[in-house]
């Protein structure tokens, strides 16, 4: 991990690290890089992947449109809405 | 500590539930600025259980930010202590008496230390026997609702009032699945070397506990449960980076008042609002599921999560239980926590073994006793005996 890859990570996820947090998290990483390398040492190509712990079956239902929820109770907390939409900043100039 | 109360009125079946399960008459915030004083249109189907079979879901206690640390450090409204030593809020409105029990989404361990440190029984159901909707979603292949309280008895009985399946869960088993009422005779247990690091004081103690009642203790070494810690912290933190990517400032939470564009709105606001630690979680998680590293680093974890558990499920065809630490030590503070903001990277090496399996836990004397999927009601039965 380097400052480079950090920042690309930063950008991807919206978020902003001060310098010294970025200083900690690239300790962070070299721990948990070289913590990780134990798993390297396991050889799991004829292991399957084990995305859920217990059986799981796909569940069908009908397709039945359902109102749940008005617009107005979804927007109750909306940091900005106007005439019944969510406000952003323009993105059209 | 922050708690909502909701009902003023104490009674004798008072049960607290902690920041990540969804209520509609008090605010859910995950412990995060992003979601203070958010409060959803619907409630979690925990909480409606508990409702329906008579429980007053009485007050709503605080997490550290989406449950991810050790035991509430990280919260946006601060940690819990009890005489300079930190605790959680659920474990602390037990010991004083505020609630009969807590119902807490078990994501990265802490609830299982608050109980552990404050002396209380806790059981960890099997994965999918307890409805995660309307629980806020974190690490939704391994987090699971979970119940504390004074002893076991309590434990089992609320326990036994959320269980069950729930259609409107897609992770949730079958209701056959979910009555574990069978009580078998634990006679042998295994005692995982790989594990005891640390204070292991507790773990001594039980081990002649259970002696004392007949029970066979084995001492093992699988060490295939050591490669547990980072398969779970790199699935941890992928799962955790996908489902926080949402909270955006746009339709809910927290929104930032300094911004000028949209990019700016997005990243101000996740900026401002998220602690450090959980930003750690989501570059650490966001770096696994990069191109890559997808295959080398996730796609293993993944595969070493089918490893460990069957080198459980082997454990388990000669042993009954498996004891194990919950955490390193025995008490912590606040200030501790807070200047290690990856203490609770380092301590998943106990809670870890059966995050990633979805098996029972109960944790009972400050110990941890991991079983069989289905055999909490065993466990429970045990813990009641010693």
């Amino acid at each position: 991990m380097d400052i480079k890859t950090l920042e690309r990570l930063q950008k991807l996820n919206q978020l902003n690290l001060t310098e010294e947090e970025t200083d900690t998290l690239l300790g962070f990483f070299e721990t948990a890089e070289k913590d990780a390398e134990i798993l390297s040492t396991v050889n799991t190509e004829n292991v399957e992947r084990m995305v859920y712990v217990m059986p799981m079956t796909n569940i069908i239902r009908e397709d039945i449109a359902k109102k749940l929820f008005t617009r107005d109770q979804l927007q109750e907390q909306a940091p900005e809405a106007m005439d019944g939409y969510w406000q952003v900043p323009r993105t059209v100039d | 500590m922050k708690m909502y109360i909701a009902q003023t009125e104490k009674s004798a079946k008072n049960i607290v539930v902690d920041d990540m399960i969804l209520t509609t008459d008090m605010p859910t915030s995950a412990g995060s600025k992003m979601l203070d004083g958010y409060i959803s249109l619907f409630q979690a189907e925990a909480a409606t259980k508990l409702t329906d079979a008579g429980y007053k879901v009485y007050a709503k206690a605080n997490t550290g930010e989406f449950n991810l640390d050790l035991m509430g450090e990280t919260s946006y409204y601060g940690a819990v202590e009890t005489d300079g030593v930190l605790t959680t809020a659920a474990a602390k409105a037990i010991k004083d008496g505020e609630a009969m029990a807590a119902v807490t989404l078990e994501v990265n361990g802490s609830s299982a230390r608050g109980a552990a440190l404050a002396g209380l029984t806790y059981v960890k159901p099997t994965y999918g026997t307890v409805s995660r909707f309307g629980t806020i979603p974190a690490v939704c292949s391994g987090e699971t609702v979970c119940v504390t309280a004074a002893d076991a008895a309590t434990a089992k009985e609320v326990l036994w009032a959320v269980k069950g399946h729930d259609d409107k869960d897609g992770t949730s088993l079958p209701q056959e699945k979910c009555v574990f009422d069978e009580v078998k005779e634990i006679k042998k247990v295994a005692v995982a070397k790989s594990l005891m690091t640390g204070d292991v004081t507790k773990v001594e103690e039980m081990k002649a506990k259970l002696s004392a009642q007949g029970v066979e203790v084995v001492e093992i070494s699988a060490e295939e449960l050591l490669l547990a810690k980072s398969a779970w912290n790199i699935l941890m933190s992928a799962e955790v980076c996908n489902n926080v990517s949402k909270y955006d400032g746009v339709k809910y939470g927290y929104r930032t008042p300094n911004y000028t564009d949209l990019d700016s709105l997005y990243t101000n606001s996740r900026t401002e609002a998220f602690g450090y630690l959980t930003k750690s979680v989501i570059l650490f998680g966001s770096e696994t599921l990069s191109e890559a590293n997808y295959y080398k680093v996730y796609d293993k974890a993944q595969r070493i999560r089918r490893v460990i558990s069957e080198a459980i499920a082997k454990v388990f065809g000669e042993f009954d239980a498996i004891l194990a630490p919950v955490s390193s030590k025995s008490a912590y503070t606040a200030s501790e926590a807070v200047a290690n903001p990856y203490m609770a990277y380092e301590e998943s090496l106990y809670i870890a073994p059966a995050m990633i399996t979805g098996l029972p836990v109960v944790v009972t004397d400050g110990v941890q006793l991991i079983g069989p999927a289905f055999s909490e009601s065993s466990l429970l039965a045990l813990a009641e005996k010693i």
